[in-house]
């Protein structure tokens, strides 16, 4: 498509993107501050993508909602820095905001119905941010709408235009949504859960059209998952967070063939395999994110950890690496599994 | 384990050889009627939600059902017990149709099957106290006469899910997801049943917790001798807890096999796709494997395609007899394929040769709802552009 800028993926160079030591603390009606992220910080090059997994309650997509200024202001404090092409995303006023998202920085949500409005036609939706941030105006916006509808795999697309959400498939709805975060060709892509909600073949379409738009486009993405395998395929850096904290980075090769945090081991092999042979016993984590110490004087992972020592319930784990690679452990596994 | 103890001896002497057969369905169909007009209720239509699914389900094993949401596994894994009456077809379990059944003697037979269902916080009622919930199934049956005895069931069944004792005074709201998943199946073993359907039991769980209750469910099951008919649309625990797995497309299986064969020699073009689309956490697996991306999404079950219900998406598709003739379930002579492994596929020979060659598959869109055949109706152009 024509309107879409065409970049070679650039691997290194600067981060657009380099998030630091986020913070985010829910205040909780007469009971203590909940601590949701607790010092994330993590890079995003152009054309890279970095993987945040975790499961529920591990800070992801609260993370990813600070990035983007989405949280209630009221009760909760954000701290730390986001720099996206030089300025921090955190310190900017409300309007800076508004006019930053949608046009560098897109996200793409988990629920396509609960995102989209459901009383307004799938082009204006398209079309709103268009307007709203290259000063188009309708009747302009309205073919480049089309354009993005069949770019993203819709079907009939100008017909489609005057449909509402209702009448589309689910997986049909979550392209509308990757057509309104491209429209205004964003550098910075935040996908939280984008197929979660989906069947697995409408998943696997829906990751093969973001694979081939970060290669086409070199636009940066953060995808935010529980989903191991999805990850596998998609991410070339991969953040593994437990209670707020990153307790494992690497490129996705290193870090699934020789993945040191028990955490992440204790991930892999909790899930079932396809191509595993059959009749293996799975090993679960033992316990439940109800019994996580707090990170300030422990690990959080100890009481479920098979390689907790004592020092890991007296004393926190510093982060040990760099932004590249990673590890916050005291007792990690061995080198080869 | 002393709790498998009592709770064998709860289910009497029923346990018999496995191998034998436990469940027959045959022919079952669950047909829902679509309403339209304001004053009178007319009937417009049907959504053919499981449409002539025949399976044989042994004692002992797990029977895994497959199939992507809106294909009518869960509408037969409650047909089978049911839950949701049959329009037509018969389900035999241990010599009684229970598709037949009404009123008392199916509320007296339900005590041999069970439910152990996908979400533990709406199945379960948030203003009863686990004992209540737990007994209220005994109660039903006449279970619990004996105050000792049903006391110290009460005590087995949670030691035997896993759970402290002191839970039975809690409410559901005070455990954890996991906790309240192995509560639902602490529920459904508390009457003591030969059959548990368990409709998606982990998909709303966390991957660590995940794995906890399917090891339980197969703990019970070795222990207990349980068969279990598990829905699930996750392909990977399907394959890992099953025995057997049935693949369904639009209310009707297309393939049945054991579960290591069918990721060997998928012989359905629709379970090739299924097993290609799936993440694996290997990125090695997944720079390297081939995928068979599927264009479009579901056909309306309200309006299947004539013919193969596949025939619309599937990449094998040939110009004759796909969109004419509904494949039979059957056995095909390909290398790998055990004599249990049945395909409704007119080319699975051919396909599996690699005689026929896959091809691109143009999209059709599908509409959700019940637009008709050709989708909603489609507003003028001036309407599009205001």
């Amino acid at each position: 498509m024509s309107t879409q800028r065409i970049q070679p993926a650039a691997r290194h160079g600067e981060p657009l993107l380099a998030v630091r030591d986020l913070r985010v603390t829910f205040g909780r009606r007469g009971e203590e501050p909940f601590r949701a992220v607790d010092g994330v910080s993590f890079d995003v090059r152009p054309g890279q993508t970095v993987g945040l997994v975790g499961e529920s309650g591990c800070g992801k997509s609260v993370t990813s909602l600070a990035i983007m200024g989405l949280l209630p202001t009221r009760g909760n404090t954000v701290e730390g820095s986001a720099v996206f092409d030089g300025e921090d995303l955190l310190s900017l006023s409300a309007p800076q905001m508004r006019d930053r998202r949608g046009a560098d920085i897109a996200m793409i949500f988990q629920d396509p119905l609960s995102s989209l409005n459901p009383v307004i036609q799938i082009g204006r939706q398209v079309t709103e941010v268009m307007e709203r941030h290259q000063g188009l105006s309708r009747k302009e916006a309205m073919p480049k709408a089309a354009d993005l509808l069949e770019r993203v795999g819709i079907p009939d697309p100008t017909a489609r235009l005057a449909n509402y959400p209702h009448q589309l498939s689910g997986g049909m709805r979550q392209r509308a949504l990757i057509a309104m975060a491209l429209a205004c060709q964003p550098r910075l892509l935040i996908a939280d859960e984008p197929t979660t909600a989906l069947d697995v073949t409408i998943q696997a379409q829906i990751l093969a059209l973001l694979k081939e738009l970060v290669v086409e486009t070199g636009t940066a993405m953060v995808m935010i998952t529980h989903d191991l395998g999805v990850v596998a395929g998609l991410c070339d850096e991969v953040n593994v967070l437990y209670g707020g904290k990153i307790v494992e980075r690497g490129d996705r090769h290193t870090l699934f063939a020789r993945p040191r945090h028990p955490y992440t081991v204790g991930l892999l092999n909790s899930i079932p395999r396809l191509d595993a042979p059959r009749g293996e016993a799975l090993s679960p984590i033992p316990g439940s994110v109800a019994d996580n110490l707090p990170w300030d004087s422990a690990c959080a992972f100890a009481p479920r950890c098979p390689n907790a020592l004592d020092v890991c319930v007296r004393q926190t784990p510093q982060w040990d690496g760099d932004d590249v690679v990673g590890l916050r452990c005291f007792n990690p596994m061995a080198v080869s599994r | 384990m002393s709790a498998s103890a009592g709770l064998d001896a709860a289910r009497g002497a029923r346990t018999a050889a496995p191998g034998e057969v436990l469940v027959e369905v045959r022919g079952l169909e669950v047909h829902f009627p679509i309403k339209s007009g304001i004053i009178f209720d007319r009937t417009v239509g049907h959504v053919r939600a499981v449409d002539g699914v025949d399976l044989t389900i042994h004692r002992g094993e797990t029977y895994g059902l497959v199939g992507e949401s809106g294909c009518g596994k869960s509408t037969l894994g409650k047909a089978i017990l049911n839950l949701e009456p049959p329009t037509a077809g018969s389900v035999i379990f241990d010599g009684v149709d229970i598709a037949s059944l009404k009123g008392e003697d199916l509320r007296k037979e339900r005590k041999r099957f069970q439910m152990v269902f996908q979400d533990p916080m709406s199945s379960l009622d948030p203003r009863q106290t686990v004992e209540a919930l737990l007994l209220e199934g005994m109660r039903a049956h006449g279970l619990d006469t004996d105050k000792a005895a049903t006391h110290a069931r009460l005590r087995e069944l949670m030691s035997a899910v896993g759970l402290p004792p002191a839970g039975l005074k809690k409410y559901p709201h005070e455990f954890s997801g996991g906790q309240r998943q192995r509560i639902g199946i602490a529920r459904a073993l508390s009457v003591g049943p030969d059959l548990i359907v368990a409709d998606e039991p982990v998909s709303a769980l966390d991957v660590s917790i995940q794995a906890q209750v399917i090891n339980l469910l197969q703990d019970l099951q070795d222990e207990l001798g349980l068969t279990y008919l598990v829905v699930a649309h996750d392909l990977a625990v399907v394959r890992h807890i099953s025995d057997r797995i049935g693949v369904m497309y639009l209310g009707g299986l297309v393939e049945e096999s054991e579960a290591g064969e069918l990721y060997d020699v998928p012989l359905h073009p629709y379970t090739r796709a299924l097993m290609s689309a799936v993440p694996v956490p290997d990125p090695t697996v997944e720079d390297s494997r081939e995928q068979i991306l599927l264009t479009g999404d579901l056909p309306s079950p309200a309006n299947p395609p004539t013919g193969c219900r596949f025939h619309t998406r599937c990449p094998w598709r040939q110009e004759t007899r796909c969109d004419t003739e509904r494949p039979e379930l059957r056995v095909v002579e390909v290398a790998g394929a055990s004599s249990g492994h049945r395909v409704a596929c007119h080319f699975a020979e051919q396909i599996a040769a690699g005689e026929i060659e896959r091809h691109e598959v143009e999209a059709e869109l599908v509409s959700e709802g019940f637009g008709g055949p050709d989708g909603p109706p489609t507003p003028p152009e001036a309407y599009i552009a205001p």
